[in-house]
């Protein structure tokens, strides 16, 4: 990242997970209120603190036009918290954030590549300005309106750094002494970091040099003197408050200051000093009026909280000594990882799979009677299990993330189409393998959009006329079936029109059989076929005829499926089905000679011994099967990779009726071995250029005695017969 | 004959600053390896014939749960193919990070070479046999030729 100076990427990796993840959250506040129609003072002040985070880490990482950006945005949202304007263009304020956000979540997207240059912002922050010229001019009589609100917290701000803050603030107050790490540079944005991080847990939050935002020599002062926090706050949220200073990056030590009156004093005069010098130039200077406003945010909230009494350095003591004894399990509960060592780790447990079969029915052992070792090795199969279902559960995530991302899709296009739409989710908390979500958001995307454009009717009275509601409805199902997770997105919508497929189909001539042979079910599914779409008219969102067919391609990449079912007049369903995970396939061994090929389980209707009645041939002399009045190809296996099989009598071996994509054909091995769960490795890149998968090779994998087996790409077998 | 060695071959920092080589026997002719690229030596293992793959690629093998293609070295310059013994070995070597073994008849040492010794392969093109070898070297009167592994697998 030539952005950054090396040695920096896991911060810029921890900046890029934590503003995609203040981002989301961003964009979900808003959803929210946008369904409710109204704001409440506790959503503006998360959007405020989510700006405001975003501010601070983008500016440490020295990325001014982010930190411009969501700096005028938190003005904004300061001036809505505090003047309260009546705003009667909300959709412009709807527009602002949602665009502003897009905009910061596309640079942080740039920020991985290696050569982006930082976008320019301008155009977005005159926009924002603009519309805060608006909320101030336009409704400034409309803040007079509320006095009160104002008046009761204006001098709640003033007591708090003069009267208040001088008799018994002083003496409740903890006193915290943070130092940073040697050369961890920027030490006053780190600073302030940190005093976001904790302001939301105290009554009252002080810390000196108060100047850390605007004044960059502050850093020279903390790595002297260190940073002091001083802050009064509940038994509980003290404990929060001491977590989040422990965690902090680059927090090297830190000390609680007691029984230091004289200098305490002292800090505690120059502290109120610059803070009232900042308080008064705010309605002149608004640039620093958010700053000063966070540092006392505390201060409005405890209304509903009780004033507690006085906290004695003995209680301080006690505090210490319980949060000494809770230190190891206080720490937080969620981490962040990197995906490289889930995967590192899913290897290794793979691994040790293999290597306890090796162990436990090692070849040396037959015949011996080994009670104790048969007792120790059942102990440690049982142990794996454990083991490898704990690191599948870690790779597992729920599908929420990616359902979320939709409702900004729809509720774009709703506003854009004109539609009344409603986005409904069901089991949202189904969980799939990381690797596969990663892949889900764009499919998804595509059909919530064809949903939308094409799905749902175009007018209100169309859908009344059917005896539908006015407003319609997306509804995105997740569930678990049989190792497989079965995504729905259904619409309440028009469905699609046979007729109409039919002659779009025959115009493209994508027709391969006659006319009226085919079924219903293969009419829908060929609105995925390349190059197709009903709708007459491309619009901005969809209509290209590339939607649905690159939804199959990017669902099949990941060893899924999709279908298409419809009735006409009632909505549309499209049915995914994915493997819970890449990682480990459930499959059947077979030997052809002397190779085994591993068949995943899920391609294998069933396993026939072939009777003589049941062979013929076709008249180009290829071998047809028929099972139950219904004819198969046959593919020897052995033929097919040139192969030296145990016998050429196809009496002799197995044949194992396969089905993928809707083809089934019969395939000839010599033996049934077992079946067996099997960690997938992918091959070495040095077969790509012979294009093994096109030849019905999907991977390979290790068994229990360390030999490989190859696994079978039953789709390209038959494709390729 | 070394100097003019070195002026042919001055784009091969092997033959500027001659280096460490793995030596090993097909037949009963040596050649070498450099040791950069050479990760381990193991015994024989049991192959996994991969269909659909060239000839000279004889299968994959499990190393400590690692997939790797293994090459016959004796296919690649043309030598029939003999039993493998107890002395044959695959020499696991890692390529831009690809992993590949390589089936040679047996190891002999590792040697350092001066770059005095060495000279560069005659030109062979029309030979199609020696066209992995990129240098000779001649050292203790013993005649090593030191193989091109760059050329060798990934063309």
């Amino acid at each position: 990242m030539s952005r950054f100076e090396s040695g920096m990427e896991s911060m810029v990796d921890m900046f890029i997970y934590e503003s995609t993840s203040l981002l989301e959250q961003l964009d979900q506040i808003m959803m929210k209120t946008e369904s409710n129609n109204k704001f409440d003072e506790e959503d503006i002040n998360e959007i405020f603190r989510i700006m405001h985070t975003i501010k601070g880490s983008s500016a440490m990482m020295g990325l001014e036009n982010m930190s411009t950006l969501a700096h005028r945005m938190e003005d904004m949202f300061f001036i809505i918290r505090e003047e309260k304007p009546v705003i009667e263009s909300i959709e412009t304020l709807y527009d602002i954030v949602f665009s502003s956000s897009d905009l910061l979540k596309a640079e942080i997207e740039l920020l991985q590549d290696d050569d982006s240059v930082p976008t320019d912002f301008s155009a977005q922050i005159k926009k924002i300005e603009d519309f805060v010229v608006y909320l101030k001019t336009g409704k400034m009589p409309g803040a007079e309106d509320t006095p009160v609100s104002e008046k009761s917290e204006q001098p709640a701000e003033d007591e708090q750094p003069q009267g208040q803050a001088e008799n018994s603030a002083s003496a409740d107050m903890v006193r915290i002494r943070v130092f940073f790490e040697d050369n961890c540079e920027m030490e006053n944005l780190r600073a302030l970091l940190l005093v976001n991080k904790i302001s939301e847990y105290c009554r009252e939050l002080k810390y000196e040099p108060a100047s850390i935002e605007t004044d960059s020599s502050t850093a020279k002062q903390i790595i002297e003197n260190g940073f002091l926090i001083m802050f009064n706050a509940d038994e509980e949220d003290y404990q929060h408050i001491i977590r989040e200073i422990e965690d902090a990056i680059n927090v090297k030590s830190y000390e609680i200051v007691e029984d230091e009156e004289i200098p305490a004093a002292a800090e505690e005069a120059a502290a109120p000093a610059p803070e009232t010098q900042k308080a008064e130039p705010a309605p002149e200077q608004k640039k620093n009026a958010p700053e000063a406003a966070v540092s006392e945010k505390p201060a409005e909230k405890p209304k509903t909280e009780a004033p507690t009494p006085a906290q004695t350095a003995e209680q301080i003591n006690n505090k210490l000594a319980q949060k000494n004894n809770h230190a190891s399990k206080g720490k937080q509960s969620l981490i962040s990882v990197n995906l490289n060592k889930l995967d590192q780790l899913l290897d290794m447990v793979g691994e040790i799979v293999i290597a306890e079969a090796m162990v436990t029915s090692n070849p040396d052992l037959k015949g011996l009677k080994l009670d104790g070792f048969q007792k120790a090795s059942r102990q440690l199969r049982k142990l794996t299990d454990e083991l490898q279902d704990i690191v599948m559960s870690i790779r597992m995530v729920p599908l929420s993330g990616v359902f979320n991302k939709m409702t900004r899709i729809v509720r774009d296009m709703k506003v854009k189409l004109g539609k009344d739409v409603d986005l409904v989710f069901e089991g949202e908390e189904t969980e799939v393998d990381k690797s596969i979500i990663d892949n889900l958001n764009d499919p998804l995307m595509h059909m919530v959009r064809n949903s939308m454009d094409h799905g749902i009717e175009s007018s209100q009275e169309e859908r009344i006329a059917k005896g539908k509601p006015a407003k319609g409805t997306i509804t995105l199902s997740a569930y678990n079936s049989s190792g497989e997770v079965i995504i729905v997105v259904s619409d309440d919508g028009g469905g699609i029109d046979c007729q109409r497929v039919m002659e779009k189909a025959k115009a493209n001539g994508l027709l391969t059989k006659p006319e009226e042979e085919y079924t219903d079910k293969e009419i829908f599914n060929m609105v995925m076929l390349p190059g197709f779409s009903t709708n007459t008219e491309v619009t901005e969102y969809s209509g290209r005829g590339v939607g649905m067919d690159v939804v199959r391609k990017s669902i099949e990449k990941i060893g899924g499926t999709v279908s298409v079912d419809s009735k006409q007049g009632e909505g549309t369903n499209f049915i995914i089905k994915i493997p819970l995970s890449l990682a480990i396939v459930d499959g059947i061994e077979v030997s052809v000679g002397s190779s085994i090929f591993t068949i995943p389980i899920n391609s294998i209707k069933e396993f026939i011994k072939l009777k003589e009645n049941q062979l013929f041939y076709d008249t180009s002399k290829k071998e047809i099967v028929k099972i139950r009045n219904k004819c198969y190809p046959l593919i020897r296996l052995h033929e097919f990779y040139g192969l030296e099989p145990k016998s050429h009598d196809i009496y002799d071996g197995v044949v194992v009726l396969v089905e993928s994509e809707g083809k089934s054909a019969c395939i000839l091995v010599d033996e049934l071995i077992g079946e067996q769960q099997v960690v997938v490795k992918p091959f070495s890149p040095m077969f790509n250029r012979y294009n093994i998968k096109q030849k019905g090779m999907s991977g390979c994998t290790i068994l229990g005695d360390g030999s490989i087996t190859i696994i079978l790409d039953i789709s390209n077998i038959i494709f390729d017969n | 004959m070394a100097n003019e060695a070195f002026v042919q071959s001055s784009k091969n920092d092997f033959n500027i600053n001659g280096g460490q080589i793995l030596l090993f026997y097909i037949d009963d002719i040596l050649y070498g390896i450099e040791i950069q690229y050479v990760t381990e030596i193991i015994g024989m293992q049991p192959i996994t014939v991969v269909p659909g793959v060239p000839e000279f690629i004889k299968g994959v093998i499990n190393i400590r749960g690692k997939v790797v293609p293994v090459i016959s070295i004796r296919h690649k310059i043309n030598q029939p193919e003999i039993p493998y013994d107890e002395k044959t070995c695959i020499i696991v070597v890692e390529l831009d990070e690809l992993t590949v073994g390589l089936i040679v008849d047996r190891v002999r040492e590792i040697t350092t070479v001066l770059p005095t010794y060495t000279c560069s392969a005659p030109d062979f093109k029309s030979v199609n046999q020696n066209q992995y070898i990129q240098s000779i070297i001649d050292s203790n009167g013993e005649i090593k030729q030191l193989l091109d592994i760059h050329k060798m697998i990934l063309e």
